[in-house]
């Protein structure tokens, strides 16, 4: 029964672990202010 | 305290094998996405091309013309059609802006691409365009998906608004990095003209009224990173014929643009060196972490399983006293 608890404890945690890092996202941010480009860029 | 022991890391064991499907197949589609705000240029060239002067409508070498592609992700955009798409959204606002040896405009083609962040499967919704045309692509375009296979893709050609295979013709080293190679030709096709001519005064229905139309082919190839999808590096023989109708004074065609356009050198080295990192961040979402901590969780659960052997072996038996063997009456 101990053992079966101790497993339920570390499969909850690993839930538990991803679905907050995948909840939290990645950050959308906000459109560039840099424009379409109509001259050529000296480099990268 | 042994048992106790054991079971702290059966937990571990469990967490860790538990971790390993649940970042490849849960986590992965879901922080692995293109940034919704992502900005980047990128500058192509074709040395010694063939181009058409507007002046004399004759075709001409030139030593260079330069391709300049910008893409913007909108971010407000992305976010209004998520709602209504319920997916992750990017929109791309895209310019190709294409520039004569002398520095003058040869044409300017805008886009607005939207797909799905993860999956780079078109997304339709309103505002998909190619220079101001509405269109509905069926493919790809400018960037494969995440974990690219070796197959062919359908591939969305922006100059005939039409969407056909590219295909997959081998795996191949470019620069230190594995990339799938492909290519797709698009045969002779009409296409229209674009809105902003190089001419101030031309404008794609005066031209049309003379009966002239335009019509193009290429060669398009790509060799692509599989883990993240991204072209490295990328090159198109492209030409362009302006064909019958009056404007060209009684020939029946001529060439409007010919030349190998490939990606400029600093570009390249950008654009592998970008690659080469994202991959890692890919990789350890689809393989490094999880590998290793299902790896982690087999030998948490061995040493558990251990020691939980050695807490139930049964204690040596305490040494017995010899005694005297009693005498048997007869």
């Amino acid at each position: 029964m101990r053992a079966l608890i101790a497993a339920a404890t570390g499969l909850a945690l690993a839930l538990a672990l991803v679905l907050t890092i995948t909840a939290m996202g990645t950050p959308t941010g906000r459109t560039s202010p840099k424009p379409l480009l109509t001259t050529v860029p000296a480099h990268p | 305290m042994r048992r106790k022991a054991s079971l702290v890391l059966l937990a571990c064991a469990v967490f860790c094998a538990a971790l390993s499907p649940l970042l490849r197949w849960y986590a992965f589609p879901r922080l692995a996405r293109i940034p919704a705000n992502q900005y980047q240029d990128v500058v192509l060239e074709a040395k010694g091309a063939t181009l058409l002067d507007y002046g004399t409508m004759r075709s001409r070498k030139v030593p260079k013309v330069t391709i300049v592609q910008t893409l913007r992700g909108d971010v407000e955009a992305a976010k209004k059609i998520e709602k209504s798409a319920g997916l992750p959204v990017v929109v791309w606002d895209g310019l190709s802006y294409v520039q004569g040896p002398d520095g003058k405009m040869v044409s300017r083609v805008s886009e607005r691409y939207i797909f799905d962040a993860h999956s780079q499967d078109p997304v339709h919704a309103p505002g998909e365009a190619v220079d101001g045309d509405t269109v509905k692509r069926d493919g790809i375009e400018f960037k494969w998906p995440f974990l690219t296979q070796k197959r062919d893709y359908e591939y969305f050609d922006a100059q005939a608004r039409t969407t056909s295979p590219i295909h997959y013709k081998g795996t191949r080293t470019f620069r230190g990095v594995k990339v799938y190679y492909f290519e797709q030709t698009v045969p002779w096709t009409k296409v229209p003209f674009p809105k902003v001519m190089p001419v101030q005064g031309i404008t794609p229905e005066s031209v049309a009224r003379t009966g002239t139309t335009r019509w193009y082919s290429t060669v398009r190839r790509f060799w692509v990173e599989p883990v993240t999808g991204a072209p490295v590096f990328g090159e198109e023989l492209h030409k362009e014929e302006l064909r019958g109708g009056t404007l060209l004074g009684g020939r029946a065609k001529v060439t409007a643009f010919a030349g190998d356009v490939k990606m400029r050198e600093d570009y390249i080295e950008h654009t592998v060196a970008l690659v080469k990192h994202n991959r890692t961040l890919i990789l350890m979402l689809t393989s490094y972490l999880p590998r290793g901590s299902l790896i982690l969780g087999l030998l948490l659960l061995s040493l558990a399983l251990w020691l939980e052997a050695r807490g139930r072996r049964p204690q040596d038996p305490a040494p017995t006293q010899e005694t005297e063997p009693e005498p048997v009456s007869a």
